[in-house]
């Protein structure tokens, strides 16, 4: 794997991971549109764009 | 609904897709790259779309939907993690596309084969992916099936159904390979997002926009708003529904094939970004059409009724139920077409093309061409036995596939990987999964609480890192094929490290 791409890989690991943790833990009891249910759309968002600039330089 | 009406929906979508699958034959298709591959010329907004219609199938507005009812926001996690999982695309895509312009890759499994240089790999994986494939087309038909004869009280029988899906199927894989698959995929991918947005925007309208709906949520179903919940969607229940989807992107030929097809690397950016754009706006409307059911028709006797209860209600006007049903039936077949198209290439380029060491690429193409109706015949078959539950089978496809994720990381990662971890992986894991599927099926047995995805995953992990440390890898490939990979990444990517 290239170094950018390593760093790249750990942070989009690090949003997943909180994908999996925060909902089922500080976000558990919050029974609202601002828990769970937005935490994954949030995290979904950052994802996507994580994606859109890594990817900027692919076949430049 | 009337079913002069669904005739006349069904009507509408068949002219219009058999003049796109028609048009779209372009060029001499005489070769196994141009029938599977396009050329590996395909445009990123095709590819972006056809993707997407292949990935999404009549699990999203049925399945998906039903998870919602029967355990809430769970659903919307699953289905999202998945998402955030196609980032493997970001780092596989590139990896996938230079080798195979370089090798003249027509299937991972080909590649797998090739890269530890063993015919029986090739043949193996290939053979692993149509035991999981064929019944996830078989599902895919059944719910088509299901759909018409719910939708119509009966009136369109299940079979009639079935039949449909799986003549249209054949022809649109038939008529000029990816070229005819991909363009009615794009056609049927629009067609899914903008009439099933439009109609979750009116149920949205209806209910009271965005805030009238999460305040009913949050005042009669709260409980719908978080994980566990009502415990459908227990942190052990999650996991296992989630990581054989978040490797989705590999373990699935008939998108990992996809990689292959892009014209540039700026085409294979346009196709994830793209994909991931349309997954999230499909999975979020998926998951209000759920919602939608729980607050207008909670206390259904099964969650597999949420989509047909909604449907068939006064709430949304018949030619809008038409369209959404129309919609489901294209995710189906846009996802069962690309399956037979990629399970014919693997039959003939793997399976037949090792069995006859004189195969020549024109005799490959001859048999592909062949085994498409025979493929699809035999999910019809499958489908005809009327198995339903229709995400829990189509979770445990996807749990099955993920025994090759090993394998194709090692591929890329490992030089020490072996033909022999390859093999004992794929077949050790799946026999795992096959296992415990049917132990679940028969006994509802859950070995330690969890699913067989995550035991599958373990035992083809464990087995190809032991096995190929026990023997001999193919050095030599495995030194030219990685070295070619690095220099031409920094060359593709855009990166100098």
């Amino acid at each position: 794997m290239l170094k950018s791409e390593k760093k790249w890989a750990l942070i989009i690991f690090l949003v997943i991971l909180l994908a999996y943790i925060l909902p089922y833990t500080v976000f558990t009891d919050v029974t609202k549109w601002y828990g769970s249910f937005f935490v994954w759309v949030i995290l979904t968002s950052i994802v996507i764009v994580l994606n859109i600039i890594m990817t900027k330089g692919w076949g430049k | 609904m009337t079913v002069q009406l669904v005739w006349l929906g069904l009507g509408i979508y068949v002219v219009i897709s058999l003049i796109v699958a028609y048009l779209s034959r372009s060029g001499k298709q005489t070769n196994m790259t141009s029938y599977f591959l396009g050329d590996r010329k395909l445009g990123g907004f095709v590819s972006a779309l056809s993707y997407s219609a292949t990935t999404y199938s009549a699990f999203m507005l049925v399945g998906l939907a039903g998870l919602t009812y029967a355990g809430g926001v769970g659903a919307l996690g699953f289905e999202l993690i998945y998402l955030m999982g196609v980032s493997l695309v970001a780092f596989f895509g590139p990896r996938f596309w230079i080798v195979g312009k370089k090798y003249g890759y027509v299937t991972p499994s080909e590649m797998l084969g090739d890269r530890y240089q063993s015919k029986t790999v090739a043949f193996i994986v290939s053979l692993a992916s149509c035991l999981f494939l064929i019944p996830y087309s078989a599902v895919q038909l059944t719910g088509v099936g299901l759909l018409f004869s719910g939708m119509t009280n009966g009136e369109i029988s299940f079979v009639t159904g079935v039949i449909i899906a799986t003549a249209l199927a054949i022809i649109f894989s038939y008529v000029a390979g990816i070229r005819s698959v991909a363009w009615t995929d794009s056609l049927q991918a629009l067609f899914m997002i903008v009439s099933s947005t439009a109609i979750v925007m009116l149920l949205i309208y209806q209910m009271g926009g965005f805030s009238g709906f999460f305040q009913s949520l949050e005042n009669e179903h709260p409980q719908s708003l978080q994980v566990p919940g009502n415990g459908v969607f227990s942190f052990p229940a999650f996991l296992g529904m989630t990581i054989p989807w978040f490797f989705f992107a590999l373990s699935n030929p008939q998108v990992s094939q996809r990689l292959y097809m892009p014209a540039s690397m700026t085409t294979l950016r346009k196709m994830l970004i793209g994909f991931l754009v349309f997954g999230f706006i499909y999975t979020l409307v998926a998951v209000i059409w759920g919602y939608s059911a729980v607050i207008l028709y909670p206390g259904l006797e099964s969650s597999d009724l949420a989509t047909p209860t909604l449907l068939a209600s006064g709430v949304i006007p018949p030619v809008l139920s038409m369209i959404v049903m129309i919609g489901i039936m294209a995710a189906a077949i846009s996802t069962i077409d690309s399956i037979l198209l990629t399970l014919s290439s693997l039959f003939a380029r793997d399976i037949y093309g090792n069995l006859n060491k004189n195969a020549t690429d024109e005799a490959q193409l001859k048999v592909g061409k062949f085994v498409i109706p025979v493929i699809a015949i035999l999910a019809f078959l499958f489908a005809l036995l009327q198995l339903d539950l229709i995400s829990v089978l189509s979770i445990a496809s996807s749990a099955g596939l993920l025994v090759i994720v090993p394998s194709i990381i090692g591929t890329f990662f490992w030089k020490r990987g072996s033909a022999q971890g390859v093999i004992w992986s794929v077949v050790g894991g799946g026999l795992v999964v096959i296992i415990l599927e049917v132990l679940k099926y028969t006994t509802k047995f859950l070995f330690m609480g969890l699913a067989s995805g995550i035991w599958g995953i373990i035992t083809s992990t464990v087995l190809f890192v032991v096995i190929s440390l026990m023997t001999k890898a193919p050095e030599k490939k495995a030194e030219e094929f990685l070295s070619y990979v690095r220099t031409e990444l920094k060359h593709h990517i855009g990166d100098q490290s």
